[in-house]
């Protein structure tokens, strides 16, 4: 066989790579991007994509339907439509399932299967790893706090309802702002709650128990024992609600008792039980047996 | 630059441990271990909770030592470890691997976390599965794997980054004979031929016989012999005997012309005695039985280890 001098042999097969690495940076995106895929079912089997699909359904619904009545409804009364505020609260189940579905998913398998073993083998260590796996929790439960709210905005503003050129920007960052602490306050309380258990199952009942249980107790005593309004801040979805109406600059529903506390007392409640959860996660992660 | 492999006559040090000490709690895992591991291929061996495991998670950076000193690569890995990391390779002992990945997906992954640009991976991770012989299987769930499979796989994505150290922990277990001997010749290949150091640790003596180019055996959390195999297996000059039968009387007709001879059960070993193959093949040929071993005197690895812990 004859080869010209421009010939050259592609599959050499393996051998040393001399080629250019990434910064030790990187593996946090890569995890956090594969956890991401994971999480919404990407890549996987049909059965992996049923619930990040209903949930985001149920998240994306109400907005289309606003879509749909504002298209198909003349002369609609601007307080006709839905809020900001009301739709935050509408989606609360669909927030509580996804965080129940997306922390224990991103954690638990990663333990029961050696995975973590392997990847703290590699540049990651488990400060950078958690760092991974919140930013894809946290990634993905922006999806539905405020990916619907835009979907809205859009809709409302096509239609001819939604805010003006100058109202925009400040709609905008009321949005994210309120986005940003759901999804903050439900990614960190999930990991905290996924951090003490492998099984997934046992996550996600755990996850829906102490969004809502500490809500009916504190409620209880509030209501049947006059005990302090400040127990409320527990009432997790509730706070972050009430916290998203304020963020909209909307009235939150006055019967709650987290409505008698100052919007300061609010923020600081949300803030604390967002550290509070991040910081179990990662004791609970500092004193892991991940080596077998 | 790309690494060539490394010849067995250098010896720099890739891991060097000094009076490594790791407790948990009460319990002494490593003594004050001293071991350097040098190039190629070294067995790091024990029975189970002799402390082989704590020193791998030690070189990895994974765990804190008490006290001591240990480098890997030139590093501490206690102060380094995402440095020394990102140069070492590991596959686990546990075959828990995620089942629903694709083995190629599984390995360009971890190449990925490696720290290899996403295209790199994809073709190395390709090519780390062709050469353990999953190329074929490559696009085939881990879970659907068997589990020669998945130590394959295993190998492939502790090696599809290039590392420098791969740390194999029980690379055999669960396979079969053959399996085993063609896992045993893989590794051999990747330690020889890529420029790979590899430490193998495992509790089968005749594994680290056949492929490893030094020992470094671990009891009760300190080394008790260490060293290139070849050094340890030197045992003293002479031969070693077999016959059919009438072993005595070829011992006496030997002793007769000046051997020096003792006879371990059915087997002669000799003394070093110029001449004594041709010496021994008369007399065999004279008393007239079948001659089943005649080689030079030696030591099994076995017989270093149980050497070491008596």
């Amino acid at each position: 066989m004859t080869t010209g001098p421009d010939a050259r042999l592609f599959d050499l097969g393996y051998r040393s790579y001399d080629g250019a690495r990434e910064r030790p940076e990187r593996p946090i995106l890569t995890l956090a991007e594969f956890t991401a895929r994971r999480v919404l079912g990407l890549g996987r089997g049909g059965r992996h994509k049923v619930l990040p699909a209903i949930t985001l359904v149920i998240a994306f619904l109400p907005a289309l339907f606003s879509v749909v009545f504002t298209v198909f409804t003349d002369d609609i009364l601007v307080d006709d439509l839905i809020t900001y505020g009301e739709y935050t609260f509408f989606i609360g189940s669909a927030l509580a399932l996804f965080a129940a579905l997306v922390a224990p998913e991103a954690l638990c398998p990663d333990r029961r299967s050696g995975m973590l073993g392997l990847y703290l083998a590699g540049p990651l260590d488990r400060t950078r790893y958690l760092l991974a796996k919140g930013l894809a929790v946290f990634g993905v439960m922006l999806l539905i706090t405020v990916g619907p709210l835009l979907f809205m905005m859009l809709a409302f503003v096509l239609a001819g309802y939604g805010p003006t050129a100058g109202e925009t920007p400040k709609l905008l960052l009321r949005i994210l702002a309120s986005g940003l602490a759901t999804a903050l306050l439900y990614a960190a309380l999930s990991m905290a709650v996924s951090s003490f258990t492998t099984r997934r199952a046992a996550a996600a009942v755990g996850v829906i128990l102490l969004l809502f249980v500490p809500a009916i107790v504190v409620r209880s005593a509030i209501d049947g024992a006059g005990a302090p309004n400040e127990l409320d801040l527990f009432s997790f979805p509730f706070v972050v609600a009430n916290l998203a109406y304020r963020i909209f600059g909307e009235t939150p529903d006055e019967t709650e008792p987290v409505a008698e506390l100052s919007t300061w007392v609010v923020t600081g409640g949300v803030g604390a039980a967002i550290v509070a959860g991040a910081l179990v996660c990662w004791l609970r992660y500092r004193r892991l047996e991940a080596f077998r | 630059m790309a690494r060539t492999a490394v010849p067995e006559t250098q010896s720099p040090v890739v891991v060097s441990g000094r009076g490594v000490v790791k407790r948990y709690g009460r319990t002494v895992a490593l003594a004050g271990l001293d071991a350097d591991i040098g190039p190629r291929i070294t067995g790091l061996l024990g029975s189970n909770g002799a402390g082989k495991t704590t020193f791998i998670s030690l070189i990895l950076g994974l765990r804190s030592r008490e006290s001591g000193e240990l480098t890997v690569l030139g590093k501490d890995p206690a102060t380094a470890g995402i440095e020394v990391r990102s140069r070492v390779g590991y596959a686990p002992e546990h075959h828990d691997l995620p089942s629903e990945l694709s083995a190629t997906d599984f390995v360009r992954h971890l190449a990925e976390m490696h720290l290899l640009p996403r295209r790199a991976a994809v073709q190395r991770a390709n090519d780390a599965l062709w050469l353990v012989g999953l190329g074929e299987e490559r696009f085939r769930p881990v879970g659907l794997m068997s589990t020669g499979q998945r130590q394959r796989v295993k190998l492939a994505s502790a090696i599809a980054h290039d590392p420098e150290l791969v740390l194999l922990d029980e690379p055999t277990d669960g396979l079969d004979p053959m399996q085993r001997t063609e896992m045993l010749a893989l590794i051999r290949r990747i330690g020889t031929e890529f420029g790979v150091h590899i430490v193998l640790s495992s509790h089968h003596l005749e594994e680290a016989e056949r492929i490893c180019d030094a020992v470094v055996i671990v009891e009760g959390g300190e080394v008790v012999r260490a060293g290139r195999l070849a050094d340890l297996r030197r045992g003293p000059e002479g031969l070693v005997v077999e016959v059919d039968e009438r072993a005595d009387e070829l011992a006496a007709i030997l002793s007769s012309r000046g051997l020096e001879v003792t006879l371990d059960g059915g087997v002669l070993l000799l003394g070093p005695v110029e001449d004594a193959n041709d010496t021994v093949r008369d007399a065999v040929a004279e008393l007239g039985v079948g001659l089943r071993r005649l080689e030079p005197r030696g030591r099994t690895l076995e017989d270093v280890y149980l050497g070491a812990n008596t």
